[in-house]
């Protein structure tokens, strides 16, 4: 039972770090219909940012992830406008090559820059300090990510159901040319919420380090999973992306408990049997 | 005939064929071409970079000519273990490029799917990574400057039970050198009178894993043995074994030096405080010859922090690679190239090597190491321990 | 062919014909330039036209069918390993060994689109990945039958025609995948033009309107997987046979995300943009990675940023334009 209980709260964390760095992408794929596979190398960017901040700057880890933030959302405002303003209403397969373009790029430059090494962010002496839960002992930070992912959740949904910028932005989304006639400025709306899904990449990234370690590397190494989970709970549904995030990385990880060996045996069967069941994803929106 | 648009672009396609290979024009064949195969891009640059520091580094000291020849480097990039390119690209250097040696090469699948074509092609292979005990029986133009896992795994299970540790779990990737360390960590275990009460094989790309360290607890060892491919997962391995407490608990982690590689060090810091490995090199250790090359070894690398094990191999490879040029007086002759530096022994800066005449691997010592800070405050892998002439058990008789 | 009418969208049968025989004669020219012109660089370019074969086999579902698949190399790699454990296993003659690759690789499609085809869009998408995974993973825990994490290495195929060795230089296994690659597209030209590779087309135009017509989609998409199966085995088989080596990369996501780079580089549905985006992607990512090993990938990423701004179909489709252009063909071609 105890072990059950750990391992459940493993998986609930691991799973609350994927969400956060996918929800971002869900947002993108879902609302905005652009396939964003530079989605993590924006969270790598994050990352990067932040390690900078803490470990060379000194700068404490919270100031360090709104550096983080607001340094990628900077970096994302003149791509923006330069490259995927382009390709909003282009096909899929252009904008899977050009984001593939771009993540190589991120790669290649970090690399250059930073060099290949493993970058880690310093973690608060609170949140590195293993807690004691009477049954096992916790790492302070999987706590704050638990903690973290649902503000995040919450928030967005606020924000989508219940803000006048989600009204809007669910309205271009919609039907754009009669949204620009109603004097929607669908630009400002689709670069508002590029910067934001650009922003939860970023925290993700931050936050998600201790399980997804920040290397030049990540922005390809962790495409295939991000798209997985986003698209197994259907892109633009927020339920849809946690209940995704927290199933498969409960299967994740009570797979690789029970038997280590076949341990991604279980997340892409799992995969399959959903998508196969669920062929929208889901909680994917009808197309 | 009007050019239709289908035949434009077949035409189209012959011209940028012709057009991209035009740069290549044969170059005057005096020198003595050496090349290089190794991950210079993608997810283990840092090893690439290593083969090249070690090889500048080699370069800096010793010049550009080895017994009147003058020596040229072809560095070749093959980022991950892909055995069709690695054929590919090494046929290509003997073809075209002409090369006398070929060196590098960081993934056994590469290696051996390069060795085939050693013979025909007169080309001796000095291996600078790849670690694998069969590569060196897959030819007899193979000779190998850097370790296998049993090499080095081997020590470290007596050293581990001779600390009084009987009881211990085995986490390997599960890959084929993970599964080589897992058993010649458990026969070395076994011999000394200890036990492996478990062994668990982590798939290669996990990142999570606190339900590895869940199964650790659950088997109630008092030792670890780990063994990962140097890279992202190590940290989140060390890391794990510290937040799910198994640290506090007193559980000891041993692993091959491959998670502790000096680049990752910082990174680990305070996590990976206590921790022992068994490897064959490490940039702390104390000599003049070390002193030296990691000096040129890190300003070839721009800068301290990267210069890690596989630079070692590179250098101790170009040093068989020298002393096979002088062997054959720059003729191409791969047979007697090899012949010629077999028993060949000498002051590496990882301590006294020599090549075993039999297979061809290093001898070498295999030091103990614990994770500890040095004077400035600096991670590294203290040396506490040495067995001295190493061979590799994988292919001892 | 002087007095030939203008061009128009459905071009007539024997007119089309003339210019599938130009774009043949095409081909084999510059496939036998490059064996001339390059001798050295052999090795290369017949590790070429084994990818080319797969991107050739991408482009039947991508191009025709309009199924986006980031999981091709499953059926690359499913061709590869049978060849090899078919050679290792005393199967060594060479036309025999793209058979058994081609079978290989067909019935893997068939399992593989049995799978796909029951999603659309994205999720249909994350099938392909995801079947690719599976079939990497087992073949890392079959060690016993491919070698696992060290590949299969130690094949040694029969002599082309009892010959012409496959040796260090390479040219027997060039010459005849050139051969294979010409027999192919030829057959494939044929498939697509087929009453059968008009329907493909027209589900991915209309699936509605082929549906009225009492076509049901299901089994016509999955015939197609089967070819794309067997002609992206056959490729592997090449790649085993040439290379004498098979490894898990053969059976990855990064192959496969790559082919469909290529693809997409070369142009979607017209076969030759299969051919001309992995000569010309395969050729930049030699030179320059041989130019500069260190720093690559970021011209490479910038190259792909490029091509979709300003060659948004492809670079055939930027060639059709600028045919068009030069003979004044003022006609827009069909949609």
């Amino acid at each position: 039972m105890q072990t059950a209980l750990s391992i459940a709260l493993d998986a609930f964390a691991y799973g609350m770090a994927l969400f956060i760095i996918c929800i971002g992408l869900s947002l993108t794929m879902g609302l905005m219909r652009l396939v964003n596979l530079a989605h993590g190398a924006f969270a790598m960017i994050g990352g990067y940012i932040a390690s900078y901040a803490v470990r060379n700057l000194g700068l404490g880890y919270g100031f360090g992830i709104v550096l983080a933030v607001v340094g990628t959302v900077l970096i994302a405002v003149p791509l923006e406008r330069l490259l995927f303003r382009r390709i909003y209403d282009r096909s899929e397969l252009s904008q899977v090559l050009m984001t593939i373009g771009i993540t190589f790029c991120v790669i290649g430059i970090t690399n250059y820059f930073f060099g290949p090494t493993l970058k880690t962010i310093p973690l608060p002496t609170e949140l590195a300090q293993p807690i004691d839960l009477g049954f096992r002992s916790i790492a302070g930070h999987r706590l704050f990510v638990i903690a973290s992912g649902l503000v995040v959740a919450g928030g967005l949904w606020f924000l989508i159901e219940r803000t006048g910028f989600g009204i809007h932005l669910r309205a271009a989304v919609e039907n754009a040319p009669m949204s620009r006639a109603l004097g929607v400025r669908t630009e400002l709306i689709y670069a508002a919420s590029f910067a934001l899904a650009i922003g939860l990449a970023a925290f993700g990234g931050v936050v998600g380090a201790e399980f997804l370690p920040i290397e030049p590397y990540y922005a390809l190494r962790y495409m295939v999973t991000f798209l997985v989970v986003v698209s197994v709970g259907g892109a633009g549904s927020i339920p849809g992306a946690l209940v995704a995030c927290l199933l498969l990385g409960a299967i994740d990880v009570t797979g690789r408990y029970l038997m280590p060996d076949f341990g991604n045996f279980f997340f892409y069967l799992a995969v399959i049997l959903v998508v196969c069941a669920f062929p929208r994803g889901l909680m994917g929106r009808a197309q | 005939m009007k050019i239709s648009r289908r035949n434009f672009t077949g035409l189209a396609g012959a011209l940028a064929l012709a057009g991209t290979f035009g740069l290549g024009g044969a170059a005057a064949a005096e020198t003595i071409k050496i090349g290089i195969i190794g991950p210079f891009s993608g997810p283990f640059a840092l090893q690439g970079k290593n083969f090249q520091a070690g090889v500048e580094a080699w370069l800096a000291q010793n010049g550009k000519s080895v017994a009147g020849n003058e020596i040229e480097i072809i560095y070749r990039d093959l980022p991950t273990a892909n055995p069709q390119q690695a054929r590919a690209l090494a046929q290509e250097l003997i073809v075209k490029d002409k090369v006398q040696y070929l060196g590098g090469v960081y993934f056994t699948p590469d290696a051996l799917a390069i060795t085939p074509l050693l013979k025909q092609g007169n080309v001796p292979l000095v291996i600078f990574n790849a670690a694998t005990s069969a590569i060196m029986t897959s030819s007899p133009l193979v000779v190998r400057t850097s370790f296998t896992t049993g090499q080095t795994t081997t020590p470290l299970g007596k050293a581990a039970v001779d600390r009084g540790i009987k009881k211990f779990v085995s986490a390997v990737t599960d890959y084929g050198p993970g599964v080589d360390a897992e058993g010649t960590f458990k026969k070395a275990v076994e011999a000394a009178g200890g036990q492996v009460v478990e062994t668990i094989r982590m798939p290669l790309n996990t990142t999570e894993f606190s339900p590895i360290m869940q199964r650790i607890r659950d088997a109630g060892a008092q030792g670890v043995f780990a063994f990962l491919p140097s890279g992202p997962p190590t940290l989140g391995f060390v890391k794990s074994f510290n937040d799910t407490g198994l640290k506090q608990a007193g559980v000891k982690l041993f692993a091959t030096g491959d998670l502790t590689q000096e680049s990752d060090l910082p990174a680990l810091g305070e996590a990976a405080a206590g921790m022992i490995t068994g490897f064959h090199y490490a940039t702390s250790h104390d000599s003049e010859a070390n002193r030296k090359f990691v000096e040129a070894g890190e300003k070839a690398i721009g800068g301290p922090g990267q210069l890690t094990f596989p630079a070692v191999g590179a250098y101790d490879g170009m040093y068989v690679i020298a002393k096979m040029i002088a062997a054959t007086a720059g003729k191409q002759d791969a047979e007697k190239a090899v012949e010629a530096v077999k028993g060949l022994a000498w002051e590496s800066p990882r301590g006294p090597v020599k090549i075993d005449p039999e297979t061809r691997h290093i001898t070498q010592t295999i030091y103990l190491r614990e994770v500890a800070k040095d004077a400035k405050g600096n991670w590294i892998n203290k040396e506490i321990q040495s067995f001295p002439e190493q061979k590799d058990p994988g292919l001892a008789k | 062919m002087v007095q030939a009418p203008a061009p128009s969208a459905a071009a007539t049968p024997a007119r089309s014909l003339g210019r599938d025989l130009a774009g043949f004669a095409l081909i084999a020219l510059a496939g036998l330039a490059g064996y001339w012109l390059f001798p050295d660089n052999l090795a290369f370019l017949t590790r070429v036209i084994s990818v080319a074969l797969l991107v050739l086999s991408l482009d039947l579902i991508v191009g025709y069918c309009g199924i986006a698949s980031l999981g091709q190399a499953a059926l690359y790699g499913a061709g590869a390993y049978a060849a090899g454990i078919a050679c290792l296993n005393g199967v060594t003659e060479p036309f025999l060994l793209i058979l058994i690759g081609a079978a290989a690789g067909a019935v893997t499609g068939l399992l593989m689109g049995t799978v796909m085809l029951r999603a659309h869009g994205l999720p249909q998408l994350v099938l392909s990945i995801a079947i690719v995974q599976l079939l990497h993973e087992a073949a890392n825990k079959l060690a016993w039958l491919t070698g696992g994490s060290d590949g299969l290495a130690g094949m040694v195929p029969a002599p082309l025609f009892g010959l012409f060795e496959f040796d260090l230089w390479g040219r027997a296994a060039y010459l005849f995948g050139l051969g294979l690659l010409l027999v192919v597209f030829v057959a494939l030209k044929l498939i697509v033009r087929s009453p059968f590779g008009m329907v493909c087309r027209g589900l991915k135009e209309d699936p509605l309107r082929i549906s009225a017509l009492g076509i049901s989609a299901f089994p016509v998409l999955l015939r197609m997987f089967v070819i794309s199966g067997a002609v992206a085995g056959a490729g592997g088989a090449l790649g085993a046979i040439a290379t004498q080596v098979v490894g898990l990369d053969s059976l990855s996501f990064e192959l496969s995300a790559n082919a469909l780079v290529m693809l997409v580089l070369g142009g979607l549905g017209n076969l030759y943009g299969a051919l001309i985006g992995t000569v010309v992607f395969m050729a930049v990512e030699h030179i320059v990675a041989a130019i500069n090993p260190f720093h690559w990938m970021t011209l490479v990423g910038a190259l792909l940023i490029a091509i979709v701004l300003f060659a948004p179909r492809g670079l055939s489709g930027t060639l059709d334009e600028a045919a068009r252009i030069l003979t004044r063909g003022q006609r827009r071609a069909g949609p």
